[in-house]
């Protein structure tokens, strides 16, 4: 090992031991609940109010005899074959003289959304909001029954259905996990990667920063803090991975088979993957992750080594926030893009790199290209801490007053420079 | 390979206009005890950082153990920083530990010698506790081991005596001579003349961001003339006239200083004026006394022209 990653190692491991053997560190990995359980209650409340409601939403034919039972084939039919959501129950009433389509629609108890009423060839229908899918529905079931009674029996074709296992992903869905990488990174990088801000002001705070500079290039100083905080957020990530892994665990073995076999049937679903594969796609999205916390991570320690007091830290921090936020949108819109100029401008930024590329991994298959963008980042990340090592030695180390850059005087400088 | 652990040429460092260090130049012998002596803000610990790389100096380079940059042997040196500062949370074995691995220490290694050190001092009651728990002083004897844990061979001490109770500065000064008789360079800061007058080998004052000596304590000391206390058997007015001008008379005994050359011809003077000796003593006067000689007299050639500095420079 050389030296010069031992320094880092050395400082990563005070680093995150100091910030994991902590009582606080708990309360930090343990957040998460705070949003599960938050989000745990207002989904309860949801589906108990989409409880009480449910089965409450009909359509009603109120039809001859004869039609009865072709409108309940029908039915029967077309509901599963309609794309969206399924249309509301539908109920059948045999016509009696003096039927009031207003009054059903009125009656109290159910939520009715339409009501269909006369022949089949030119029925009324009253609906709750025009044009509403409902009143659809009902004038598509009446057709289709006019249309059985005039064709006569028809076999329905009988097709085989066959599933596509590669390359059958649309590319709808691969631009969804392509966002959803962009998302996912972000919100850990804006989460974890923000805490750097003030990691140097501890030791600016309790001097050890001479002990450090004296000691150890200030370089590894500043990639030991970054790969430590970095050691802490993948503990984070792993620890509520395993947590998640674990729950599912948990709840396959606590549900019967039935069930299971039932999620089974439904996993064609779910086997949408993206252009680069599953595994290939993970692995990318975390060296992503790693590359844009690095970076993120950078800009903020050496933004925040500049930075006096912990109030200069906090306004400091605020325009980072918004550039972080600028890259997300750029990424997104990138990620909703794929192949476009502005995808690939997202790509070649640095700071938007990691986010771009991750949604490019799910929508393009070129592998070869991650090798080089990841290269590109790194090498952003080895500028961005070379600039704030630049600027911390030249600066806050020399002990000047004047070292801030914006309040820099010039004719300092050029008294300076006279007098050389 | 040569004979100085520390070649510093003509270190110069602006602060904004301010110019904090001047052309400071040192060289301090391999394996002796060297001290850099000055009044408070005099720039002695800018000199030390730019000695050792931490801030890079305006002018002037420094090269450490026989010619290298500072950065190249970092592992092979030791710095007590004159601001105090550990990870508070630490435990001072750790602490100690850390500031060996810093320097390329293995930590295991370091532990060990960590508590060693820490017997020897008489701090092992406190080897696991939390240097937020600590003292002041205890804290920083904690620091200074953690400089020498992993055994440099230059070692750069910025006021190590502050702080300190007698008792703990008395152990420093045994550790300064071990460290030394092992091997090491030892390069000290203070403004305590008694320390240096004990340890040093050799001193450098710095006033006024200049270096205004440097040399061995004696040799300091001989700046000024030795001072002689002379007390008369008998009273008589007329002995004044013997002494040198100058002579001050002090209750029975007269003061006066004297050159080296002149001490023979006094005490001849002296024996054969049969005004008796009663008491009679020649001595250097103290490090403390040359020390406040040189640096009044560099004030005062400030106070008389406070232009002389801004002239010097530009012909630097």
């Amino acid at each position: 090992m050389t030296p010069f990653l031992r320094n880092i190692l050395v400082v990563a491991r005070r680093d995150f031991l100091s910030i994991v053997a902590t009582p606080t560190f708990l309360l930090f990995l343990f957040a998460p609940l705070f949003m599960i359980g938050m989000g745990a209650l207002g989904g309860f409340g949801a589906s108990q109010l989409a409880d009480s409601a449910r089965g409450t939403g009909r359509v009603v034919a109120v039809v001859g005899p004869g039609d009865v039972e072709p409108l309940r084939e029908a039915d029967a039919r077309l509901r599963d074959a309609l794309p969206g959501g399924k249309p509301a129950t539908l109920e059948l009433r045999v016509a009696t003289s003096g039927v009031d389509p207003v009054t059903i629609a009125q009656e109290k108890g159910r939520d009715t959304y339409a009501v269909m009423i006369g022949p089949l060839a030119s029925p009324r229908i009253v609906e709750r909001e025009a044009n509403s899918r409902s009143g659809r529905y009902l004038a598509l079931l009446a057709t289709e029954v006019l249309r059985a009674r005039a064709a006569g029996s028809i076999a329905p074709a009988a097709p085989r259905f066959e599933s596509l296992t590669r390359g059958g992903t649309s590319i709808a869905a691969q631009q969804s996990i392509g966002f959803g990488a962009v998302f996912v990174i972000f919100l850990l990088t804006l989460l974890l990667a923000g805490q750097s801000v003030g990691m140097l002001a501890e030791e600016k705070g309790n001097k050890v920063i001479e002990i450090l500079a004296a000691a150890v290039p200030l370089e590894s100083v500043f990639l030991g803090k970054l790969i430590g905080l970095l050691g802490v957020a993948i503990l984070f990530i792993a620890f509520w991975m395993a947590m998640a892994a674990g729950a599912g665990f948990v709840a396959l073995t606590q549900i019967d088979p039935a069930s299971v076999a039932q999620a089974g049937a439904s996993a064609p679903q779910l086997a949408v993957a993206p252009a680069t594969g599953w595994p290939f796609f993970i692995l990318a999205a975390f060296l992503y992750f790693v590359m844009a916390f690095l970076l993120l991570g950078a800009v903020f320690l050496g933004v925040g080594a500049q930075a006096a007091t912990v109030r200069e830290i906090q306004m400091l921090s605020l325009p980072i926030t918004i550039f972080q936020v600028a890259m997300l949108s750029l990424s997104s819109a990138a990620a909703n893009a794929p192949g476009s100029r502005l995808a690939t401008i997202a790509q070649l930024i640095p700071f938007s790199s990691p986010l771009a590329m991750a949604a490019r991994a799910a929508t393009d298959d070129a592998k070869a290209v991650h090798l080089l963008a990841l290269g590109w980042q790194a090498i952003w990340v080895a500028l961005v801490v070379y600039l704030s090592v630049r600027l911390f030695r030249s600066g806050v180390l020399s002990g000047r007053r004047d070292w801030r850059f914006w309040k820099r005087t010039k004719d300092v400088a050029a008294d300076t420079a006279s007098r050389r | 390979m040569n004979d100085f652990s520390v070649e510093a040429k003509g270190l110069t460092k602006y602060f904004g206009a301010f110019r904090a260090v001047d052309q400071v130049s040192l060289e301090v012998p391999t394996g002796s005890i060297y001290g850099v002596l000055g009044p408070n803000g005099a720039g002695k610990t800018t000199s030390l950082r730019m000695m050792l790389g931490i801030v890079d100096p305006d002018a002037g380079e420094s090269r450490l153990l026989g010619g290298h940059s500072p950065q190249t042997v970092r592992h092979r040196v030791g710095y007590l920083p004159e601001e105090r500062g550990l990870y508070p949370g630490m435990k001072a074995r750790e602490a100690i530990a850390f500031m060996g691995a810093l320097r390329g220490l293995d930590w295991a290694e370091g532990r060990h010698r960590a508590a060693s050190f820490m017997s020897e001092l008489g701090l092992e009651r406190v080897i696991d506790e939390k240097i937020r728990k600590m003292s002041k002083g205890m804290a920083q004897m904690v620091q200074l081991i953690g400089s020498i844990v992993h055994a440099p061979d230059l070692i750069v001490l910025d006021e190590p005596f502050s702080g300190l109770d007698p008792v703990n500065q008395e152990r420093l000064e045994m550790l300064v001579r071990r460290e030394r008789d092992r091997g090491a360079t030892i390069l000290f800061s203070t403004h305590v003349m008694a320390h240096a007058e004990r340890l040093c080998d050799r001193i450098a004052i710095i006033a006024r961001s200049a270096r205004r000596f440097e040399g061995t304590v004696d040799a300091a000391r001989a700046l000024l003339p030795m001072q002689v206390r002379y007390t008369p058997r008998t009273d008589d007015p007329a002995l004044a006239q013997m002494l040198p001008a100058g002579a001050e008379r002090r209750g029975e005994a007269w003061q006066f200083p004297i050159e080296n050359d002149a001490v023979e011809p006094l005490l001849a003077r002296i024996t054969a004026s049969g005004h008796g000796v009663a008491g009679l003593s020649i001595v250097r006067p103290a490090l403390h006394d040359a020390f406040v000689h040189i640096v009044r007299q560099v004030d005062a050639g400030f106070d008389a022209d406070p232009e002389a500095d801004a002239i010097e420079e530009s012909e630097a």
